[in-house]
């Protein structure tokens, strides 16, 4: 399906910010490479498995391998190390991500080095494999299978969330313990690993780091609840950039508050994304087509601008912890709460945590139209769009659109197909939008 | 009336017509008063169900059966088994059951999960956190995981879960277990007394009825098979080992076996698994099936903490393998993949490599469940069973 005439597949930027992740991007990975110059830890990760900040304080130079597979469908280079797995013998069904990184580490074993033409750089030999439950299955399956390539220490952490419908407070307690004690055994092998003891004082340090970013990068994207939104999701999927990678570091802090800043001064001279706002629009499920960002601007050139999405959204800040309270327990519990707290919400509205994130955000970003992105490789954030979408139409029934394609593989894309069913999407949206006058 | 009382011909065919008509005995059972609970995976602790006198029923799909109503409800690149259940459950097939209980044991089965809650209603509904990890910790999770389930589920059964109905309930299950293991014996043999086709049948049989029916069915499948006229020689037949997930239909067993070999072990769900290993029927009940479901279960969504190398590994993970084979004296291994089972897809080159070190040939076959393209696949096996030859 793969279009053979394609131009320009990333998207154009709204903020003058966001056009500064890229440089980010790029020294992420010199940073790794320079780590394994000097003989210094580097450790594959997963984001959002709650230990970036652990790695930071323990001078861990993470590199996050499914933002490399990301970064290779952008540069529309990721085939070959889709199809070095596939000749593996892993399925073509599988995540993307994993499937680009597991290809690009079975070159590597073959050939003694990085891929030739590997974007930034490529991924520098990690000296440890972290892998986690988070989110989904192959964030610890693809890790265990990487030995096949390289004999590196491993070790995979459960994330518990409390997402069961029977969750009681007295539960939390034994939920906090297990995520303290995961992360503890998480230190306990770091520690042993690279023969450094964490210094606990400075890991606190960098979780009030932390913190502060979450709550400004909160608060810079309650902006966007304006009219006209000052900032589109295509800018967004550059913006988590810094929180997911970087969290803990000054740098991460300063990007937004320079987002907050930026935002701030578009809302007040009424600067919007686009020119003549006419839709907006919540990205309300999936990740994001990394090979073809491009598609945001198609719907920009039909007035149409993505003001939030729930994919990447920033966490809700939470109720700063006192100092008496350790720090590992800290993330722990931030873990556990942010989950209840959705929980607590949902209770009070449609019961469903992940339709009531979708039903606030329809409401308080004041969109006409919601669209979720179905990747043929990504089961997590795939699976569920038609029930949410089902239970969001019983409350309010705003036009929806399933994009099918992939995080990663272009061939699952057909930009002809995508765009036309953008055009009936939007001719609908004006329907809704007119009926609601 | 149709009812499994005149089915019991024999113990071979009371177990067909069970494996066919899954529903049958638990709505005699339920017409007379009892709790009918169904649950998804190997994960969900059996013990618990028969010691409150609430029965299990393991919810399965229907290869073959065409999927109508689940795809208003779940996606096409879900694993396709979870997907045929809940097309079932939406054509009406399970309303019988008083309740529904999903352990975490993957990405599909807990999406799968909230669907089905939602729209089935069911009377009781459990999702059960079960870790991925088996450090320390993650038993003891596990632990008040299972100890907070078993107060949900006396308060549905109006009656305390006492440590001595727990571990009654535990003997029973591993008298059972060890009944599976007897049966599944009689493969040893040069010419296999049971094929693999009638076992898969017999086990489906057994998910499907209260534990104390299960015995007797089990042994009336023994006494049938030692006592049926011999065969004639299987000898020169390769003996097959099956590895997967859930293969709850004979038409797989029975394809290979009419290729010309025969089925002599498994590693699958809906096999070995379930009865491979008990529950230590010593010290803390509740603890001991959270050692149990944890840690003896051997599915590839449960990581095992690496020794060191990636062979050490590789052995540590796969090492039964080699047990069954040489057990089994199996000749050749098919790994029967279901497209989307994302653990078991990751796995699948590790144990098609692992297999083959220990000299076995192997046959990777990822499928969709619904044997729709069974004909390809015959010819796939017919090969590889040649090729043993």
């Amino acid at each position: 399906m793969a279009e053979q005439q394609k131009t320009k597949t990333t998207a154009t930027k709204s903020t003058k910010t966001a056009g500064k992740v890229r440089p980010i991007v790029k020294k992420m990975y010199l940073r790794a490479q320079e780590a394994a110059a000097e003989g210094r830890p580097i450790a594959y990760g997963m984001v959002a498995s709650q230990y970036e900040e652990i790695l930071r304080a323990m001078d861990i130079t993470p590199i996050w391998t499914e933002n490399y597979a990301a970064l290779t469908a952008a540069k529309q280079v990721a085939e070959p190390y889709i199809t070095k797995a596939e000749a593996e013998g892993f399925s073509n069904v599988l995540c993307k991500y994993a499937m680009v990184g597991i290809g690009f580490d079975a070159i590597r074993a073959e050939t003694g080095k990085i891929p030739e033409g590997a974007p930034d750089g490529g991924m520098a030999q990690p000296t440890m494999l972290l892998g986690s439950s988070a989110v989904c299955d192959p964030r610890f399956k693809w890790y265990q299978t990487l030995g096949r390539y390289m004999d590196t220490p491993i070790h995979c952490i459960d994330v518990v969330y409390p997402n069961s419908n029977h969750f009681t407070l007295e539960m939390r307690d034994y939920y906090v313990k297990y995520q303290t004690e995961q992360f503890k055994e998480l230190v306990n092998f770091l520690e042993k690993t690279t023969g450094t003891k964490m210094d606990w004082e400075r890991l606190d340090h960098i979780m009030d780091i932390a913190d502060e970013t979450i709550q400004v990068w909160w608060d810079a994207y309650q902006l966007r609840k304006a009219t006209p939104c000052p900032m589109p999701s295509q800018d967004h999927f550059s913006c988590m950039v810094p929180a997911y990678y970087l969290l803990g570091e000054q740098e991460a802090l300063d990007f937004y508050r320079e987002l907050h800043d930026e935002l701030k001064e578009r809302v007040d001279n009424k600067v919007g994304a686009v020119e003549n706002e006419k839709y907006r629009l919540l990205w309300g499920g999936g990740l994001p087509p990394w090979h073809t960002l491009s598609i945001f601007n198609y719907f920009e050139s039909l007035g149409a601008v993505f003001t939030i999405e729930t994919s990447y959204h920033p966490p809700e800040p939470l109720e700063p912890m006192g100092k008496d309270v350790h720090p590992l327990k800290r993330l722990s519990s931030r873990v556990v709460d942010r989950a209840m707290k959705a929980q607590a919400r949902a209770k009070e509205g449609c019961g469903d945590s992940r339709v009531q994130q979708i039903l606030d955000l329809l409401k308080e970003y004041n969109n006409v139209g919601m669209m979720m992105h179905q990747a043929r490789s990504c089961r997590a954030m795939s699976l569920g769009q038609i029930h949410f979408k089902n239970m969001v139409q019983e409350h309010i029934k705003v036009p929806t659109m399933f994009m099918e394609s992939d995080i990663v593989d272009v061939r699952d894309y057909s930009e002809a197909q995508t765009k036309m069913q953008v055009d009936a999407f939007v001719d609908a949206v004006e329907s809704y939008a007119q009926s609601l006058n | 009336m149709v009812t499994s009382e005149n089915t019991k011909m024999n113990g071979l065919e009371r177990a067909k017509q069970l494996s066919k008509n899954r529903g049958l005995r638990a709505k005699e059972l339920r017409s007379q008063g009892r709790k009918i609970i169904g649950y998804l995976c190997s994960y969900a602790p059996l013990e618990f169900f028969t010691a409150l006198d609430l029965v299990p029923h393991r919810i399965m799909g229907s290869v073959g059966e065409p999927i109508i109503k689940a795809d208003a409800y779940l996606e096409p690149i879900a694993c396709p088994f979870v997907r045929s259940c809940l097309d079932k459950a939406l054509k009406d097939d399970y309303d019988f059951l008083d309740g529904v209980v999903f352990p975490h044991s993957c990405d599909n089965v807990q999406h799968l999960s909230s669907i089905w809650n939602y729209y089935l209603k069911p009377e009781l509904y459990y999702f059960l956190n079960v870790p991925h990890m088996t450090e320390p910790s993650s038993f003891e999770f596990f632990k008040s995981e299972l100890t907070a389930f078993k107060k949900y589920l006396e308060d549905f059964a109006g009656k305390e879960l006492t440590d001595q109905a727990l571990l009654e309930a535990i003997k029973l299950h591993n008298k059972n277990r060890a009944l599976l293991r007897e049966l599944n014996a009689l493969r040893k043999q040069d010419t296999p007394l049971i094929s693999g086709a009638e076992l898969l049948q017999t086990m489906v049989a057994t998910m499907v009825l209260p534990a104390d029916e299960e015995t007797g069915l089990i042994e009336s499948v023994i006494e049938e098979v030692k006592n049926r006229p011999p065969k004639d020689s299987d000898e020169d037949r390769p003996r097959i080992m099956i590895y997967g997930c859930e293969i709850d239909s004979p038409e797989f067993m029975q394809m290979v076996e009419d290729s010309g070999a025969s089925v002599v072990m498994d590693d699958l769900c809906t096999g070995t698994r379930g009865y491979w290993e008990g529950v230590d029927e010593t010290g803390d009940p509740v603890e001991a099936i959270a050692n149990r479901y944890l840690d003896k279960l051997r599915c590839p969504r449960t990581y095992r903490v690496s020794p060191g190398t990636h062979e050490a590994d590789i052995a540590n993970r796969f090492e039964y393998l080699k047990e069954y084979a040489e057990e089994f004296d199996v000749n050749g291994a098919i790994l029967y993949i279901i497209r989307y089972c994302d653990t078991q897809e990751f796995d699948a080159p590790d144990v098609r490599d692992y297999l083959q070190s220990i000299g076995l040939p192997v046959l990777h076959i990822e499928d969709d469940y619904t044997l729709a393209g069974i004909e390809g696949l015959r010819t796939r096996v017919q090969a590889f069973v040649e090729m043993i030859v």
